[in-house]
């Protein structure tokens, strides 16, 4: 079988940031001093713009419409589709890459397996289902040989679900491949064009050609691919290794609510799962812990991790916190422990704490923000990131310091290392996983390297909201004299300003205000300003 | 506290082999062994508190340092900075404290239960960005045991907090953890906390004042209402920078009357 997934990088763009749904997306590589575009989405089709194109033409025809310009990363994409592919072993237990350059599509080796899922169709189907929910679309195929599947998926004018059917004996296979163009049997561009410039667009015309004399003509490629694809030739599939799974059970023959017990189970659970990280040199980033009640109630509880670890007692202590808390209202029966997500542990501990500097006793800081985030929730324990946007409120964004979270990335060690890696560690703003995802856009936003002294003044503390006021001006555009604040008159001494700031028109929310800073006769310091479009006073922050 | 404490290093340093007290000592001598056993106390006390001028952060301002025993804050310590109303300047302060104690190395936690503390402006004090953590905490209790679990952690060079309410036990506890932490806790104190029991080590009234002219600096009254065991530590009237965020003493503002500025100078 063969999932072919259609602008893989820009789906997988698309996924790891939903934002950008529906919106044309370029990315962009540098080759020889030019920047072309290296893939684009179906909008930016639209508007013309295809691969290989400079980046300078693709901008020319775009024109007014916006579009989004990403750094084309081809080890990221292939990344992503090898997690993809160690996802896939729900499906069948060898799952390998194609072997082009930039592989779009997974190859699964579904032999004897259709039955369990009731028919080729059928699981052709729940293929196209299960990558829809996670956004993914795919377009599958399924045939007697690997290369089959590939140029059916690729080529083949079906849908999905009568590509289930392409699988046949060799006989079957010669007759789907025949009315397939040459470039199905997966060639390098110079055969297919040598191909082409003879007049041969479609496999079947190769059949006419003497068979002895294609390799002398167009090099051993041609003869082997196709021979893979009839199933002349055997083509195996590299299968992805499937990381080993750190994982222990423990049923109790009499279920009970008694937490000691309970605990005690989870502790020798721990215990083990550690052992095994320990033995595969990883540590969990995040741990997840099944308590199934007697009736099939199932209580979950998950522990993310600040930096990868495969302390027994850390763990415990982490997952004990989340139990205490829990409310297991019938007895337990089963108790299952797993490491959902790990990262290598010594490397990842060199890049994070590689600046001795800014990070004292890492372990315990590590420690901390576990305990905090397990108690507090993930969302609570925050580090902050500067955006390149003028409007204050959003001149900032926090991200939780623990990440773990289930997605395309398991077991690539993603948890911590895009966030405690470089980022904490000494580079400042803007770690590599940010690097990475947004080098640069036409619109704003995107990161920010922060000095202090580049920043403007800006109050300790900023209202979420801007609260309105009741202030009194002079003249329709100065500075305020005089304002209300619960009740009491302000007498303002001093202001500072205007700063306009005018901007978010293209988030559909123009903001357009003059910011004063203002000082009021007792000394206290206040941030407010007009806003240019309603009209009106709001005090927005203060300088504590 | 202190006297029961001063007590009890006395007997120490009797069972350590300082010469017992007798009557028949002449008084001259005694006021020397009074002197001397002041001293060891002294000595004792700081050997406690870890002793060394490293455990010592200086305050970011040097007029207020001048009026602080140590010279600044210790280590292990907590602090209070208190103040009536908003917009003092306070925190502008704290957080130059933090930004000191953070240099070498050390996180600065931030429990910003308010959810209202604004990065950027942090950064631009100079706080670096990638040492800041900010707890946002839901509800008085998780903020609680989030602030003890920072000051206990040794990573953590400074704890910035804003509990509303502290009641002895809770403030006692805080002053427990951040001494086995080593590192800072800065309090932000409401106005009404100053006639409350305190286990800070240093308490400090803020007050901010009008400036005399838009270029000036930003003029503070910092008040040290308590630092160590002294009740009452005078106060010194502060200058912040608008760029640098130097914190100097404040001149003298200038008399309408002034000789020079009538002339014009």
């Amino acid at each position: 079988m063969c999932i072919r997934l259609d602008h893989w990088p820009i789906q997988r763009t698309r996924v790891e940031r939903p934002e950008l749904d529906g919106k044309p997306i370029v990315l962009c590589e540098t080759r020889r001093g030019t920047r072309r575009v290296a893939a684009c989405s179906a909008e930016s089709e639209a508007l013309g713009i295809v691969v290989g194109m400079p980046f300078a033409e693709a901008t020319a025809l775009a024109g007014a419409t916006e579009f989004r310009l990403e750094t084309y990363d081809p080890s990221g994409d292939r990344e992503a589709l090898e997690s993809l592919a160690v996802w896939c072993a729900r499906f069948s237990p060898l799952v390998g890459l194609d072997d082009s350059p930039a592989p779009d599509s997974l190859l699964l080796d579904v032999t004897g397996l259709a039955h369990l899922f009731g028919g080729e169709a059928a699981l052709a189907a729940a293929v196209v289902h299960d990558f829809a929910r996670r956004g993914l679309a795919a377009g599958v195929a399924v045939a007697d040989t690997p290369g089959a599947a590939w140029a059916v998926a690729h080529f083949g004018q079906n849908t999905d679900q009568e590509n289930a059917k392409a699988a046949c004996d060799f006989a079957a296979t010669s007759a789907a491949l025949r009315p397939l163009p040459v470039e199905a049997l997966r060639l390098s561009d110079d055969v297919v064009e040598l191909l082409h410039s003879l007049g041969i667009y479609r496999i079947g015309q190769l059949e006419s050609l003497p068979r002895e004399d294609l390799t002398a003509r167009f090099g051993p490629q041609l003869l082997e691919r196709w021979d893979e694809a009839t199933g002349r030739r055997a083509e195996p599939i590299r299968a992805q290794p499937q990381p080993p799974e750190l994982r222990a059970e423990w049923s109790l023959e009499h279920p009970t609510t008694r937490r000691r017990t309970i605990e005690l189970v989870v502790e020798q659970l721990i215990g083990e799962v550690a052992r095994m990280l320990v033995r595969e040199g990883r540590g969990a980033v995040r741990l997840d812990c099944r308590l199934d009640c007697h009736s099939s109630q199932t209580v979950n509880l998950s522990v993310g991790l600040f930096q990868p670890t495969a302390a027994p007692r850390h763990l415990f202590e982490l997952v004990r916190m989340q139990l205490e808390r829990a409310w297991l209202s019938e007895p337990v029966s089963a108790v299952s422990v797993e490491a959902a997500l790990t990262a290598p542990f010594e490397r990842r501990q060199e890049e994070l704490f590689a600046d001795g500097r800014s990070w004292r006793r890492p372990r315990q800081l590590a420690g901390l923000v576990d305990r905090l985030a397990g108690r507090l929730g993930r969302a609570s324990v925050l580090r902050a990131r500067l955006v390149r946007d003028a409007q204050p409120e959003l001149a900032y964004q926090y991200e939780p310091l623990v990440q773990g979270w289930p997605g395309g990335n398991t077991r690539r060690g993603l948890g911590g290392r895009a966030l405690g890696g470089r980022a904490l560690g000494g580079r400042g703003l803007g770690g590599r996983g940010r690097a990475k995802r947004a080098p640069g856009t036409l619109g704003p936003g995107g990161p920010l390297r922060g000095t202090p002294a580049t920043l403007p003044p800006r109050p300790l503390r900023l209202l979420a909201r801007p609260f309105r006021l009741a202030a009194v001006s002079i003249m329709p555009d100065g500075p305020p004299l005089q304002f209300q604040l619960e009740g009491r008159p302000e007498r303002i001494a001093h202001t500072w300003g205007p700063e306009r700031i005018e901007t978010g028109w293209w988030r559909g929310r123009p903001v357009r205000r003059d910011y004063y800073r203002i000082q009021t006769t007792t000394g206290r310091r206040y941030w407010l300003f007009r806003d240019l479009a309603a009209g009106g006073w709001f005090l927005h922050g203060t300088f504590e | 506290m202190y006297t029961t404490s001063r007590k009890a290093a006395c007997q120490h340093c009797h069972l350590a082999g300082a010469k017992p007290l007798s009557n028949s000592v002449p008084i001259q001598s005694r006021d020397r062994l009074v002197e001397a056993l002041r001293e060891q106390m002294t000595r004792l006390e700081t050997a406690r508190r870890t002793g060394d001028d490293e455990a010592v952060v200086p305050s970011g301002c040097q007029a207020l340092d001048r009026l602080l025993p140590d010279r600044g804050f210790r280590r292990g310590t907590l602090v209070e900075w208190l103040a009536a109303g908003e917009g003092s300047g306070r925190e502008t302060l704290a957080l130059g404290t933090a930004r000191e104690a953070c240099r070498e190395g050390g996180a600065v936690v931030l429990l910003d239960q308010a959810g209202q503390f604004y990065p950027p402006a942090a950064i631009r004090l100079g706080i670096p960005l990638e040492q800041m953590i900010v707890v946002r905490a839901r509800g008085e209790a998780d903020n609680a045991w989030a602030l003890d679990q920072s000051l206990r952690c040794p990573a953590v060079a400074a704890a910035v907090a804003w509990p509303e309410k502290l009641d002895g036990h809770a403030f006692r506890r805080l002053q427990l953890a951040v001494e086995q932490g080593g590192g800072l806790g800065l309090l932000m104190r409401p106005q009404r906390a100053r006639h409350e029991p305190s286990w800070a080590e240093v308490r400090l009234w803020i007050e901010p004042l009008s400036s005399a002219a838009p270029r000036a600096g930003r003029r503070l009254k910092i008040q040290v209402l308590r630092s160590r065991d002294r009740l009452g530590g005078g106060s010194v009237e502060v200058e912040i920078d608008h760029e640098t965020h130097l914190v100097h003493p404040a001149r003298p503002l200038a008399h309408p009357t002034d000789p020079r500025r009538a002339a014009g100078a």
